[in-house]
C-alpha cells in the first residue's frame, strides 16, 4: 500500500506538470499569438463587427492620421498623397491587399476585439456607437515620405530604419509601392502589396560578412593580427570566389579586408571556420528562426545547414550561394551591432487607445536575443566605421556624427550582365540618436553608390525628424 | 496515539465545508442564464429561464442533500457541477437553438442519477471480486457492438444507434462507458498484487480493448485505454522496466499506424501546417484558431461570439468555444477547475482504505486528465487532433453519464474514506479514554 501511494504520487506530479504545460504554452501563445491567430484564416467575425464598429484610427509617432473612418463610415487614408504611398504596406489597406500591414494583422484592436469591460460599460453609458481602439505606430510619416521621394528612381527595393536601443520600427519603405485607395485595381502592380522589409528574401552578399566577422572573432583566438593576401581569386573545390570587379587586393589585415570587402579573405575564413561553426553564429544572428514577433510578420532569413560542397561554404561566407535575408532583420543584425551585441525585438505599435482616451497596458517585449559578446561587437563596429570613414561605405557619412556601416553588391544572376543588387547596412554610433538602417536597391549596382547614399540621407533626416 | 494526532485527523474529516464555493456556483448558473434569457435573439427565452432557476435548484439539494446521506467530498462534487453548468451555458450560448441544450440538461440529469446510483454501488460493494468476469465480458461485447451493428460517422465506427421507424432515436457510444468497466475491471486484477497471472489477464485484457478500438478507428479512445491500462500497471507493480517497455511498444505502434493508416498521416499533415488547405482540410483547427483569437482574453461575451464557424464546436471543438464567449483567461481557469478535480480525486486515492479503491479511483482520474489534456491540446494546436471529448463539458449523453457516473464511484469511495476516518477517530478517542 505504501508503495502504491508513493507511485500515485509520482504519476499524480506528472499530470499536474502536463497541465502546468499545456496551460501555461496555452496562456503564452495565445497572448503574444492571439491577434495572429485572429486574422489567420476566413474570420467572419471581423466582416460583421465591420458593419456595426467604427474602426479605430492609425497614427504615426507624432499624431499623423495615417488611417481614420470619417463620419460617414469610410475609411480614409493620410492626406498627403507621397505619405500615403510611403506608408503603404505598412498600413495596409481596406481590402487586405497587403496581407502583412496594420489594418489587417491588427485588424482586431481597431475593432475593438481586445477591448475590456471597462470600455464597453463606457461606450454603453455615454451611448456611443462601438468604436475600435486607436494605434500609434513607431513609425514617421515624414521619414518614410523622404525616403519614398529621395529612393532612386526607376528602382525596386526596401528601406527599413530602426531605433536599434528600443526596437521601434522608424520606416519601412518598399518599392514600388501604391495608393490604398487604389487597392486591388489594375492601376497597382501585384508586387506593390509586398513589404519587401519584411517578406523580401534577398541575397546579402557583402553585408552578411559582418556575421562572417564575427564568427571569425569568436572562434578564431588572433584572426585580427593575421595577414592577408588576395589574389584576386582563390579557388574552393572546383568554383573560385572571386572579388567584386576583378579587383586584387593584395596584402591585406582584416580590418582591409572587411573595409575593402575582400571576397577571397572572407570566403577563406569561412572555409576555415567550417560549417557548424558558421551556421551556429548565423542562427545566433536569427538566421533560420521562425519570428513570431507580437507587433509584426516578419519572414524567416535563412543560413544553409546543409551545405554540399566547399565552394557553397565559402560563398556563404560573403553571402551568396542560399543565404536569404529580408531587410528588417537585416537593420536589426546592424542594430544590434551598434547595442552592444544584444539584438531589440522589433515593435511597430507604440500605444493602443481604447475609447476611454486611456492608454492599454502592454507590456514591453524588450530584447530577443544577445547575438554576440559586447567585446565582439566592439570591435566589428570599428570595422564598419572605418568603412564609411576611409572604405566602401564613404558616401554614408552624416555630418557630426559616427555612421557605422557595410555594403554590399549581391550577385543574384550568374549572367554578370546583370546588376548587383545594392545593399547598405549600418548605424549611427551616438546613443543619442541610436538609428540603424538597412537599403536594399534591386540591380541597384555597387552598394558604395546608390544604397550608401540614400542610407546616408536617411540616417540624416532620422536624426532631424526625430532627435 | 498523541492528542495532536486526533485534531489533525477530526480537521481532516471536516475540511471538506465549502459555502462560498457553492455560493460562487449558484451565483455562476444564475447570472449567465439569466444574461442569455435577455440576449439570444433578443426575446425572452422561457427555456434559459426555467433553468437559471431549476439549475441552482438542483445544485443545492445535491450539495446540500448528499452530504447529509453520505460522507462525500463536496469540493469535489461542486466542481463536477460546476463543468456540467459551464456545458450548458456554453451550448445554449453558441448554438442558440432551444433543443440541443435541453437534451444536454436531460444527459447531465440522466448522469446525475447514475451518479447518485454509483455512490451507493460501491459504498455496498463487498465482493468485487465477483464482478471482474462479468464486466469483462460485457466490455469486450459492448465495445465490439458497433462493428457489426454501427456505421461510419466522422470517420470512425464506435457507436451504435437505436432506431425507430428508421429514425435515430439514440446513439451510445460504447468506448465511453466500458472507460469506466475497464478501470473496475483493471483495478480488481490488479489489486492482488501476488498473483502473475491475474496481472497478465489485467495487460491482455486492456490489449484486446485496444485491438477493437483500432479496428473501429477510434484514435482517441484507444490512446486513452493504452496510456491508463500503463499506469495502473505501474501503479500496482511499481515495475519501472515493463512499464517503459510498454510505453516504448506504444510508440512504435505510434509510428506504425502512422505509415499504415492513410488517415494518421492526414491528421499530422492537418495538424503540421493547417494554413496548406485552409478552406478544407486545414479549416476546422483554423476556424478554432481564429476563434481563440478573437475571444482574447476576456471574451466576446456570452452569446456574442460566431463559434459555430467551427465543425464540431459543440462537441470536439467545445474548449475553443468557451475561449472564444468567455475568453482565455477563463479557459485557463478552467483547466484549474479540472487540476482541482484531479488533485482531489488523487487524494481520495491516497486515502482509500483498499488498494482495489485506490487504484480504481486513480484510474477514472487520469483517464479523466488524460482525456481533457488530449483535447485541450488538440483544439490550441498543441498535438495533432483527437477524436475524444472534454469530459463533463462537450454535448453527448455517453460521456457525460458515465464521467458523472464515474465521479458517482469517486464520491462513493470519498464517503467510505470519511467514514473509515470517523471509526479510527472514535476508536482512538475511546482508547484515551476520552469516551467514557
Amino acid at each position: 500500500m505504501r508503495e502504491l501511494r508513493r507511485n500515485m504520487r509520482v504519476v499524480g506530479i506528472i499530470m499536474l506538470c502536463m497541465f502546468i504545460g499545456v496551460g501555461s504554452w496555452f496562456g503564452y501563445s495565445a497572448y503574444l499569438q492571439g491577434t495572429r491567430w485572429m486574422t489567420s484564416g476566413n474570420n467572419r467575425r471581423i466582416n460583421s463587427a465591420r458593419k456595426t464598429v467604427t474602426m479605430g484610427s492609425i497614427t504615426d509617432r507624432d499624431g499623423t492620421l495615417l488611417a481614420y473612418t470619417d463620419t460617414d463610415g469610410s475609411r480614409c487614408y493620410a492626406a498627403e498623397r507621397e505619405v500615403r504611398r510611403a506608408v503603404s504596406q505598412t498600413v495596409g489597406d481596406t481590402l487586405s491587399m497587403s496581407g502583412t500591414g496594420v489594418e489587417t494583422m491588427h485588424t482586431g484592436i481597431l475593432l475593438g476585439f481586445s477591448g475590456s469591460i471597462i470600455d464597453r460599460t463606457w461606450q454603453w453609458m455615454i451611448g456611443e456607437n462601438k468604436r475600435g481602439d486607436d494605434i500609434r505606430l513607431t513609425i514617421d510619416a515624414g521619414l518614410s515620405a523622404y525616403i519614398s521621394e529621395q529612393f532612386p528612381d526607376g528602382y525596386t527595393g526596401a528601406v527599413a530604419v530602426i531605433n536599434y536601443r528600443t526596437g521601434e520600427v522608424l520606416a519601412m519603405v518598399s518599392k514600388p509601392d501604391y495608393d490604398p485607395y487604389k487597392a486591388g485595381t489594375s492601376d497597382v502592380v501585384d508586387t506593390a502589396y509586398l513589404n519587401r522589409c519584411l517578406q523580401g528574401k534577398y541575397a546579402p552578399g557583402s553585408v552578411f560578412k559582418i556575421i562572417t566577422l564575427a564568427a571569425a572573432l569568436e572562434n578564431m583566438p588572433g584572426v585580427s593580427s593575421r595577414a592577408y593576401t588576395c589574389e584576386g581569386s582563390r579557388p574552393f573545390g572546383d568554383v573560385p570566389v572571386t572579388c567584386a570587379g576583378g579587383k586584387i587586393h593584395g596584402g591585406l589585415t582584416l580590418e582591409e579586408a572587411f573595409t575593402e570587402s575582400c571576397n577571397v579573405t572572407f570566403a577563406a575564413l569561412s572555409y576555415e571556420l567550417g560549417g557548424n561553426k558558421m551556421v551556429e553564429t548565423a542562427n545566433n544572428f536569427a538566421f533560420n528562426d521562425n519570428f513570431t514577433f507580437r507587433d509584426l510578420v516578419l519572414y524567416e532569413s535563412s543560413y544553409p545547414s546543409d551545405m554540399a560542397s566547399v565552394a557553397e561554404l565559402a560563398w556563404s561566407g560573403v553571402g551568396q550561394a542560399r543565404v536569404l535575408v529580408t531587410p528588417l532583420h537585416m537593420a536589426m543584425i546592424a542594430g544590434a551591432i551598434g547595442n552592444g551585441g544584444v539584438m531589440m525585438t522589433p515593435k511597430i505599435i507604440g500605444q493602443i487607445t481604447g475609447s476611454t482616451g486611456i492608454p492599454r497596458l502592454r507590456t514591453d517585449e524588450g530584447s530577443y536575443k544577445t547575438v554576440i559578446s559586447e567585446n565582439t561587437a566592439r570591435i566589428i563596429g570599428e570595422y564598419m566605421k572605418e568603412t564609411v570613414e576611409d572604405g566602401t561605405g564613404y558616401r554614408a557619412e552624416v555630418d557630426g556624427y559616427t555612421v557605422c556601416g557595410k555594403t554590399g553588391s549581391a550577385e543574384t544572376s550568374n549572367d554578370k550582365s546583370v546588376a548587383t543588387n545594392a545593399w547598405f547596412v549600418g548605424y549611427i554610433e551616438e546613443k543619442s540618436s541610436p538609428y540603424a538602417v538597412a537599403v536594399v536597391i534591386e540591380q541597384g549596382g555597387s552598394g558604395g553608390d546608390k544604397a550608401a547614399r540614400l542610407a546616408g540621407k536617411t540616417l540624416k533626416k532620422a536624426i532631424e525628424l526625430i532627435g | 496515539m498523541t492528542g495532536m494526532d486526533l485534531d489533525t485527523m477530526k480537521k481532516a474529516a471536516s475540511r471538506s465545508s465549502g459555502r462560498t464555493l457553492t455560493g460562487l456556483l449558484v451565483l455562476f448558473q444564475a447570472t449567465a442564464m439569466l444574461l442569455l434569457t435577455f440576449k439570444i435573439e433578443y426575446t425572452l427565452n422561457l427555456q434559459s429561464l426555467i433553468l437559471a432557476a431549476a439549475m441552482p435548484a438542483v445544485s443545492l439539494l445535491l450539495l446540500k442533500g448528499l452530504p447529509k446521506v453520505w460522507n462525500i467530498d463536496r469540493v469535489m462534487l461542486t466542481m463536477v457541477l460546476f463543468l456540467c453548468s459551464v456545458s450548458i451555458v456554453t451550448l445554449t450560448a453558441t448554438m442558440k437553438t432551444s433543443s440541443a441544450p435541453l437534451t444536454q440538461v436531460i444527459y447531465i440529469g440522466v448522469g446525475l442519477v447514475a451518479m447518485i446510483i454509483g455512490i451507493a454501488f460501491i459504498r455496498k460493494l463487498k465482493y468485487w471480486k465477483r464482478w471482474i468476469v462479468p464486466l469483462m465480458l460485457f466490455s469486450l461485447v459492448f465495445i465490439a457492438l458497433p462493428l457489426v451493428i454501427g456505421d461510419w460517422k466522422n470517420g470512425a465506427k464506435n457507436w451504435i444507434g437505436i432506431e425507430r421507424n428508421g429514425e435515430t432515436l439514440i446513439s451510445i457510444q460504447p468506448s465511453e462507458f466500458v472507460k469506466v468497466t475497464l478501470m473496475f475491471v483493471l483495478a480488481g486484477f490488479l489489486s492482488e498484487r501476488q498473483s502473475r497471472a491475474k496481472t497478465f489477464a489485467a495487460v491482455v485484457f486492456g490489449a484486446l480493448l485496444c485491438v477493437i478500438l483500432l479496428l473501429e478507428r477510434d484514435l482517441g479512445a484507444l490512446v486513452l485505454y493504452f496510456l491508463t491500462t500503463i499506469i495502473l500497471y505501474f501503479l500496482a507493480t511499481s515495475n519501472l522496466l515493463i512499464t517503459a517497455a510498454g510505453l516504448c511498444a506504444g510508440c512504435m505502434g505510434a509510428v506504425c499506424a502512422y505509415f499504415m493508416f492513410d488517415y494518421v498521416k492526414t491528421r499530422l499533415a492537418i495538424w503540421q501546417n493547417p494554413w496548406l488547405d485552409p478552406e478544407v482540410s486545414g479549416y476546422q483547427i483554423i476556424q478554432a484558431l481564429v476563434a481563440i483569437g478573437s475571444g482574447g482574453a476576456s471574451g466576446m461575451g456570452l452569446g456574442l461570439g460566431l463559434a459555430r464557424d467551427i465543425p464540431l464546436y459543440y462537441s470536439d471543438f467545445i474548449y475553443a468555444a468557451i475561449c472564444e464567449e468567455f475568453g482565455f483567461v477563463f479557459a485557463l481557469l478552467l483547466l484549474a477547475v479540472y487540476v482541482i478535480i484531479i488533485m482531489r480525486g488523487i487524494s481520495i486515492a491516497m486515502s482509500a482504505r483498499t488498494s482495489f479503491h485506490a487504484l480504481l479511483s486513480f484510474g477514472i482520474v487520469a483517464i479523466l486528465g488524460l482525456q481533457t489534456l488530449l483535447i485541450v491540446g488538440g483544439n490550441i494546436r498543441l498535438i495533432p487532433l483527437t477524436g475524444v471529448v472534454l469530459p463533463f463539458i462537450a454535448s453527448g449523453g455517453s460521456s457525460m453519464v458515465s464521467y458523472l457516473g464515474a465521479t458517482g464511484l469517486l464520491l462513493g469511495i470519498s464517503s467510505l474514506n470519511a467514514d473509515a476516518d470517523q471509526e479510527d477517530i472514535e476508536r482512538a478517542e475511546w482508547r484515551d479514554g476520552r469516551l467514557v
